[in-house]
């Protein structure tokens, strides 16, 4: 179980078990275009979250096996949140069907956030490699900083969207009191070791 | 600059807080009594395509009919209408709010 559990073609599975459910239920027509887009667009936005709790939990709780073993496979996780962001957005261009509608709407409050997301995640998800992290040295962890702003906007264009907050906040508030609590943390931690 | 980032973030995660609404669903509330007492979608979905609208969608949400499709003036939206009077009381473009009944 524990190597089934550690295998990295399994994590993969795991993270596209929901994607698998819904493309699915899609393709078997219980699923409207439609109602692609609410569950796609919510998965990325939990596994952006996911893969942004990691260090803040990491300094707050201290080293932790199971966050070790998380933070080890949070690049699978980042890029499997860019990959239901693809396919939110491929089923928003199906769902939309032509350009007249998507550029009539484009810049809807709840649209250009979820657009400005996007454009945001996607250098962070081509850099997701040996290869580029090898070549952008230090600079790959400051491009990687991209993921707060992109965070905002997902979290603007799904208030905004659905013209509610329920939802939105349920899924943010954590993550946002995990950002602060590290926030207050650190300068704690800097002034004892500081001796002050 | 992270620590402004993160500390924006989480500024606008909480600041928006108080204001959640108690329920999640529908846009409005349409309180149009029992269901046996109102039009069927059908009916609806035949007026407004002969004001000339193309209907996608319709389902029943705060106790109105909810309708995804495009307006005579060719807008993609989200309409609620009364179940009873069919009166158009909401419109929205993704969760922008282009149309709406003063009293709801």
């Amino acid at each position: 179980m524990r190597t089934i559990l550690n295998n990295k073609p399994a994590f993969w599975l795991l993270l596209s078990l929901p994607a698998i459910l819904l493309i699915s239920g899609w393709w078997q027509g219980r699923i409207d275009g439609m109602d692609m887009l609410h569950p796609t667009g919510e998965w990325s936005a939990r596994l952006m979250i996911l893969a942004m709790v990691l260090s803040p939990l990491l300094s707050i709780l201290g080293p932790k096996r199971w966050l070790h073993w998380l933070v080890v496979r949070r690049r699978a996780i980042g890029v499997a949140a860019f990959s239901y962001a693809l396919l939110h957005l491929l089923f928003y261009l199906i769902d939309m069907g032509n350009l007249d509608d998507i550029l009539a709407e484009w810049l809807a409050p709840g649209i250009w956030t979820g657009w400005a997301a996007f454009a945001l995640m996607l250098p962070l998800a081509l850099t997701s490699n040996d290869a580029s992290m090898r070549w952008l040295r230090a600079g790959w962890k400051r491009l990687q900083r991209l993921v707060y702003p992109a965070a905002l906007l997902t979290l603007l264009h799904w208030i905004w969207v659905h013209n509610s907050y329920a939802g939105a906040l349920a899924h943010f508030v954590p993550l946002g009191l995990l950002l602060i609590a590290r926030c207050i943390k650190k300068p704690l931690s800097q002034m004892k070791s500081q001796g002050v | 600059m992270r620590k402004w980032i993160s500390l924006a973030l989480a500024a606008a995660a909480i600041a928006v807080l108080p204001s959640a609404p108690a329920s999640a669903t529908g846009a409005i509330k349409c309180k149009a009594g029992p269901q046996s007492g109102w039009k069927s979608q059908d009916v609806l979905k035949a007026k407004l395509v002969k004001e000339g609208w193309t209907v996608r969608k319709s389902k029943v949400d705060g106790g109105c009919y909810e309708v995804y499709g495009t307006t005579p003036e060719g807008d993609r939206v989200e309409a609620y209408f009364h179940p009873v009077s069919l009166e158009k009381l909401y419109v929205a473009r993704r969760g922008q709010v282009l149309f709406r009944k003063p009293g709801y």
